[in-house]
């Protein structure tokens, strides 16, 4: 048992050059240990004996959400539950909270990981599967209701599919419904709309933009959606790839234009958490805040007196039809002991009925993948959102999941806080970014 | 012998104050100045913890929309919830499942290491000591992978670990927490034997103890304050651990209390006084050990510090 084991896991899963020779001995391995593994495993007197799935089986669910933790938890266990009485499978739900989950998800994946597993689509997702540490679902797609750019969100660069997902939420500039409504003022639609309407704010002695970003991450929604902005969604998505210079005239001008814009952000953003900005904005004090919709959790209420629109082009040659819109789905790890069972509740995990199941449970500001699912019980936000998303052109995942993880937490975190305390110093922080850039990306 | 006591002790007394202030240890004004200093550190170091237990009571959405300046909003509920929520009656007893085997395992494994190394001269006996105290300062961070992929690699039987292997079951952290407290333990213990009298020994050996007896029944009772200081240390640490905990244990309901604390926490929102109450709550045991020990403590520290 344990000459599988090590064999099957990949030995240098925490590196991240991809060895396509090693990739293809790993396959051998695993393909010809699967049928003898299954009769070791089984001769050890231990739960995955029986069959691969239906009922007698047991797949493993590991979730990002610990028990108790309210909404988010109740729509994956209602979804596990549903899949448990449909297929007759048991699920074994392993609940751990979002972010210990996503720090030791290396050590997850390579230790003792559940068969099917929370994940996020993008590069964070496409780097497993470079290391052979998520299985190949290529055979489970296509899955009905999801169209082809979920696909697409679910292919690795060696083009096959290792993804499934289940939901999204857009980044979006959000406001008071009755705030706006009382200054008469209404979303922008072009460049000058927008500063215009920044400027009356300010007149009337409101900050146009609530801002924070003690966290590290928030105000890299405000970097994705001005590179969209100002420099199209390809360059974006060539820059998080590491295939652009980020001390080139592109990124500088994001900077700059930041730099230019951040007279009407709240100030001294490190100082303050997301959720003390959003009150900022729930009290009137700001008139909007670009954020996720996660934002009514911050509010306390139900987001009826919320609404928001889509950050306006800022550059008329490229528009404002790209935004961020994060996709959360499934994975399966390849050293999960029971694959079929995984790939077979992966492939359900897809459907219609999946994301009905979660739905039901549960309300939560995010949207179905999948086009077959109900949206009777979506709030006027979620239906807004699924709309704007629907309308958008592209979609970027937000940089902490188009880009190396390594990259995105040590070294953009700390570069745009450098920024957002001296914004002067656009040369030094871009020159730095590309310096470690290098290193990171080869 | 009994009578001179009490005459010699207050001659010594009286002696005492004069020495005192002729600049001896502290004068009168001296003291008040470290009084007041040590006052000043000790509110510095314990307001935010004060501050923690007052905003442990208070509503989020009170706090949030008048600041944490403000007076009012008090509630317990951020208790009952944070208990309910973290789900801290299983993670307590995980804790508890842990903490307990480890500390016995450690104080009985480094005590007949450091009765050896007191009580019996081999040539090797001083590197033997410095190699426990060395394996002490080593960080754990340095042998994160190597103890991950040596667990990994171990396998145990499914009654033992439902993994099949060392990850994810108690016995991986109860291992290896006895592992990185043997040293401090084991040089504690036999810096204090080496401090009993050799005589004791020399008349066991007399009578005819074996070297097992004269561990067991002569030189445990003996060293019962040091024991008890070192298991107050001990259960607090092990307690505390969060490195190995979260490295070791995938499983969310394996989890011990203090990275339990984390699933107060959530993906984008997190409620600070709920988390205050949570902290609270997993710092209780703690403290309830260090008081109802501290006698113990302090004697056994002090104890041993008189002696060459």
């Amino acid at each position: 048992m344990s000459l599988s084991r090590s064999s099957a896991i990949p030995r240098s899963a925490l590196t991240t050059m991809a060895a396509s020779r090693r990739s293809v001995l790993r396959g051998m391995a695993l393909s010809g240990l699967a049928v003898g593994g299954a009769n070791m495993l089984a001769a050890c007197g231990g739960d995955s004996g029986g069959p691969a799935t239906g009922s007698g089986a047991t797949v493993k669910f590991g979730i990002n959400e610990a028990e108790g933790s309210g909404a988010a938890y109740d729509r994956l266990k209602a979804i596990g539950d549903a899949y448990a009485k449909e297929s007759g499978t048991k699920v074994a739900l392993n609940a751990v909270d979002h972010n210990t989950f996503q720090e030791s998800i290396s050590t997850y994946l390579q230790g003792t990981p559940d068969d099917v597993f929370t994940w996020f689509a993008g590069f964070r997702m496409a780097q497993f599967a470079e290391n052979g540490l998520i299985t190949d679902l290529s055979d489970q797609w296509p899955i009905d209701g999801l169209n082809d750019s979920f696909k697409q969100a679910s292919t690795a660069p060696d083009g096959k599919q290792y993804f499934v997902p289940i939901s999204y939420y857009p980044w979006a500039v959000f406001y008071r419904k009755s705030v706006w409504e009382k200054n008469g003022w209404t979303p922008p639609e072009t460049n000058d709309d927008f500063m215009a309407l920044m400027d009356e704010m300010k007149g009337k002695g409101v900050t146009p933009f609530a801002f924070g970003d003690k966290d590290g991450w928030p105000a890299m929604g405000t970097f994705d959606i001005l590179n969209m902005r100002l420099n199209g969604f390809d360059f974006h998505m060539s820059l998080m790839a590491g295939d652009e210079q980020w001390d080139g005239d592109e990124v500088k001008l994001v900077f700059d234009t930041w730099r230019k814009l951040l007279p009407y952000h709240q100030e001294d953003p490190l100082g303050r958490t997301w959720q003390e900005a959003a009150t900022a904005m729930g009290k009137g004090e700001c008139g909007m805040y670009l954020l996720g919709t996660f934002v009514v959790d911050a509010l306390g209420e139900n987001g009826d007196d919320l609404d928001f629109f889509t950050f306006p082009e800022l550059d008329s040659s490229i528009g404002a039809d790209a935004l961020d819109a994060p996709i959360d789905g499934f994975c399966v790890a390849a050293a999960g002991k029971n694959q079929e069972a995984g790939k077979a509740m992966a492939k359900w995990l897809g459907s219609a009925a999946a994301a009905d199941a979660g739905n039901d449970a549960a309300d939560a500001p995010f949207i179905a993948a999948n086009s077959g699912a109900s949206t009777s019980t979506y709030s006027d936000l979620q239906k807004k959102s699924a709309e704007v998303v629907g309308a958008a052109a592209n979609i970027a995942q937000f940089m902490d999941r188009d880009t190396n993880a390594d990259f995105a937490n040590t070294v953009m975190i700390p570069s745009i806080q450098d920024f957002l305390k001296n914004p002067d110093d656009i040369d030094g922080i871009t020159a730095s970014i590309q310096e470690q850039a290098s290193s990171i990306f080869g | 012998m009994t009578t001179e006591t009490p005459v010699a002790a207050p001659t010594a007394r009286r002696a005492t104050p004069p020495a005192r202030k002729e600049g001896g240890v502290l004068s009168k004004r001296r003291g008040a100045v470290a009084t007041t200093i040590m006052a000043v550190l000790a509110l510095i170091w314990l307001f935010p913890l004060f501050w923690a237990l007052i905003n442990s009571f208070r509503e989020y959405d009170y706090t949030q929309a008048n600041g944490y300046l403000s007076f009012g909003g008090w509630t317990t509920s951020n208790y009952e919830d944070a208990w309910s929520r973290g789900n801290f009656g299983l993670h307590m007893r995980n804790s508890l499942l842990i903490t307990i085997p480890a500390v016995l395992l450690t104080l009985w494994l480094s005590s007949m290491v450091a009765f050896v190394l007191a009580r019996f001269s081999y040539r090797f006996n001083l590197t033997l000591l410095g190699v426990f105290l060395a394996a002490n300062l080593l960080p754990p961070q340095a042998l994160l992978i190597p103890v991950f992929r040596m667990f990994r690699e171990i396998p145990l039987p499914y009654f033992m670990s439902d993994s099949g292997s060392m990850l994810n079951s108690f016995w991986a952290l109860i291992l290896v927490n006895t592992a990185f407290q043997m040293g401090f333990c084991t040089f504690v213990l036999s810096n204090y034997m080496k401090t009993l009298p050799h005589e004791i020994y020399e008349s066991a050996e007399l009578d005819g103890a074996s070297v097992w007896r004269q561990y067991w029944q002569l030189t445990m009772p003996l060293v019962r304050p040091a024991l008890a200081a070192l298991a107050t240390l001990q259960v607090t640490w092990v307690y505390n651990e969060f490195f190995w905990a979260t490295v070791l244990i995938q499983q969310g309901d394996k989890l011990p209390v203090t990275s339990a604390l984390n699933n107060l926490r959530g993906q984008f929102f997190t409620d600070t006084n709920l988390v205050a109450a949570g902290s609270i709550i997993v710092a209780l045991p703690v403290l309830v050990v260090f008081f109802a020990l501290q006698k113990q403590f302090v004697s056994g520290l002090t104890l041993g510090s008189t002696k060459g």
